[in-house]
């Protein structure tokens, strides 16, 4: 009985830990600015479907692979990135501690709206010949996307983590973060650093936009979810740790895949929201935050 | 004073049906932006979640109409259960604070949504997405009766802000925006305050999103939990001038002349107003009061107003 019960389990566990991956994906980029900035970018759902949209034209109109399109969509985010943190949130933070929260609001709306207008409310998705396929592994089929969601992730964090902790560029990031008039002292531009940060926040945001329209369907609405799914791991991960980040990731990953065998593919959604609101409740700094 | 009497004949004298419509909608934007602006600009809670209390007491009043009670008294059930879940979220939300209070609210919105996707409170006929309702019994209210509620609610906003301000309970929300370790060692229980004006403006909001759904006729989890709510009192609030009592009627009457203005491109319109938000929090964050706080003429108007 509980053998089969285990058998049964090994699908939406596989299924967790690679969705999971995805997830990390898109938070990374979250977590690196609230860590940094200490601002949660509520755009940041938007600006990984801005992406997803930008590898569907290229597919649609070019016929580029969406992830040979990425080889455009990096910088051009990058770029995007480094002018949305100088010249509108970066004066925000000089205003008053809401001012930048409510300024990503208004940019999240921008894109919401942009996006529907340029390609419709209707359903899109990033379908190639890979997108399809799926493997075995032992009795299990996993689908190739959910594959490259993870190893993605996994690259993007360890890449991201040897660049905080080794380039220069990565430790003048650090020192912003932890005190910024310190670091200013120490001869570090920090207002650069900040749009540093979020340039490449929006970078791993390009590439997390492509996995994420390779694996689900998308909307110029699913932003919000999207959202709301990276803060829940952000939230469990704990803040600015990249490791953490991923662990988060595979955490809500295995609660929605678990939850929806359990309780029913509806409410999968919601159990995981409700997770990362009883994370928040009970463990605002997150599980594995200090 | 004059005003009111003004805005309440107004249907009486026979006014265009579209005028009444965006005035129905300014009273009822208004309460709610009067509403956010308590919690967010006096008690410094950017609060994410009013479309929660907006579609849950839409959501009652359809279920009240349903099972026979009269309207009214669907407006006010519909309150109360705003008010009690606001009761219920305060729990986990009230241990978050600044930023991590936004993103706790904007959660819950979306939760409900999911929720009300997949629950059925009622059968019968289906809108919009198979979870929809229509309100029943609402075929012999006249326009002119959605006005009136609605002018009841707008104006019953502002008194309330007047009232809540003068009272020792404004005084500790200021005390809080501006210091609130401060003002908890002067003594200001810090959490009870900010929970009664959450509270407040869940009972408010609820009522205002009631009203709301009685003119619409038909409710559906996808607008009701709809984060355009919580756009429009967040526009109509930063415009005018948050943590300023006229700042929201200001902002109110404009983000209703917007819609006025943008109704024949609904495409763009909620674009642009991203773009109005993103700008006035810019160029100037204290909105249009704050920019006419520093004119002379404006203050010694608004001088001989209040003492007249």
């Amino acid at each position: 009985m509980s053998l089969k019960l285990l058998t049964d389990l090994s699908t939406p566990i596989m299924m967790g830990i690679l969705l999971g991956g995805l997830y990390a994906l898109i938070a990374l980029g979250l977590s690196l600015v609230f860590g940094v900035m200490k601002l949660i970018n509520v755009a940041h759902g938007d600006l990984v479907l801005f992406s997803s949209y930008l590898a569907y034209a290229a597919m649609t109109m070019l016929g580029i692979d969406p992830i040979i399109s990425l080889v455009i969509a990096i910088p051009l985010l990058f770029v995007m990135g480094f002018a949305i943190q100088k010249y509108l949130l970066g004066r925000a933070f000089a205003i008053s501690m809401e001012a930048p929260l409510i300024i990503a609001f208004g940019i999240s709306l921008i894109l919401q709206n942009f996006q529907q207008i340029v390609w419709s409310p209707m359903s899109r998705g990033l379908t190639t010949s890979y997108t399809l396929a799926s493997f075995g592994v032992g009795s299990i089929r996993v689908p190739l996307a959910y594959l490259l969601d993870f190893v993605a992730a996994l690259v993007v964090m360890l890449l991201l983590r040897e660049f905080l902790s080794r380039t220069y560029l990565g430790k003048a990031i650090h020192a912003a973060s932890q005190d910024r008039r310190a670091a200013q002292l120490m001869g570090i531009n920090t207002d650069r650093m900040y749009a540093f940060a979020f340039a490449i926040s929006m970078a791993t945001a390009a590439l997390a936009g492509v996995f994420l329209g390779l694996t689900f369907p998308f909307t110029p609405q699913s932003g919000v979810s999207f959202l709301i799914i990276a803060f829940g791991v952000v939230i469990i991960g704990g803040l600015g740790s990249m490791l953490g980040t991923f662990i988060g990731g595979m955490v809500l990953g295995l609660a929605q895949t678990l939850g929806g065998y359990f309780l029913g593919a509806a409410a999968q959604m919601l159990f995981a929201y409700s997770i990362v609101l009883i994370v928040l409740a009970v463990r605002p700094q997150g599980i594995f935050g200090r | 004073m004059a005003v009111m009497v003004i805005l309440a004949v107004l249907p009486a004298v026979g006014m265009p049906r579209s005028w009444s419509l965006y005035l129905f909608l300014f009273f009822i934007y208004l309460a709610m932006a009067n509403m956010w602006n308590l919690i967010a600009g006096y008690s410094g809670l950017i609060s994410l979640c009013q479309p929660a209390f907006i579609g849950l007491a839409g959501y009652t009043l359809v279920i009240c109409t349903w099972i026979g009670l009269p309207l009214y008294l669907g407006i006010i059930a519909g309150a109360m259960v705003a008010t009690a879940f606001a009761l219920l979220i305060s729990i986990p939300v009230f241990r978050l604070s600044g930023i991590y209070f936004s993103i706790g609210t904007l959660v819950i919105p979306e939760a409900l949504r999911i929720a009300f996707f997949l629950w059925r409170p009622i059968g019968g006929e289906m809108h919009g997405g198979g979870a929809g309702y229509m309100v029943k019994g609402i075929a012999g209210v006249s326009m002119v009766e959605f006005y009136w509620l609605a002018l009841v609610i707008g104006i019953a906003s502002i008194v309330l802000m007047r009232l809540v301000l003068r009272s020792t309970l404004g005084l500790g929300l200021a005390s809080i925006r501006d210091n609130d370790r401060a003002a908890a060692s002067c003594g200001i229980d810090v959490f009870k305050l900010k929970l009664y004006s959450f509270v407040i403006s869940a009972f408010v909001t609820g009522i205002a999103g009631a009203i709301f759904y009685i003119y619409q006729g038909y409710i559906e989890p996808a607008s009701a939990f709809n984060i355009r709510w919580t756009m429009i009192v967040m526009l109509a609030t930063v415009i005018g001038g948050m943590g300023t009592e006229e700042g929201p009627i200001i902002g109110t009457a404009i983000v209703v002349f917007l819609h006025f203005l943008l109704a024949r491109y609904a495409g763009i319109s909620l674009l642009i107003q991203g773009i109005i938000l993103v700008g006035i929090m810019l160029l100037a964050p204290q909105g249009i009061i704050g920019v006419l706080r520093k004119n002379q003429f404006y203050r010694s108007l608004a001088q001989s107003i209040s003492m007249g």
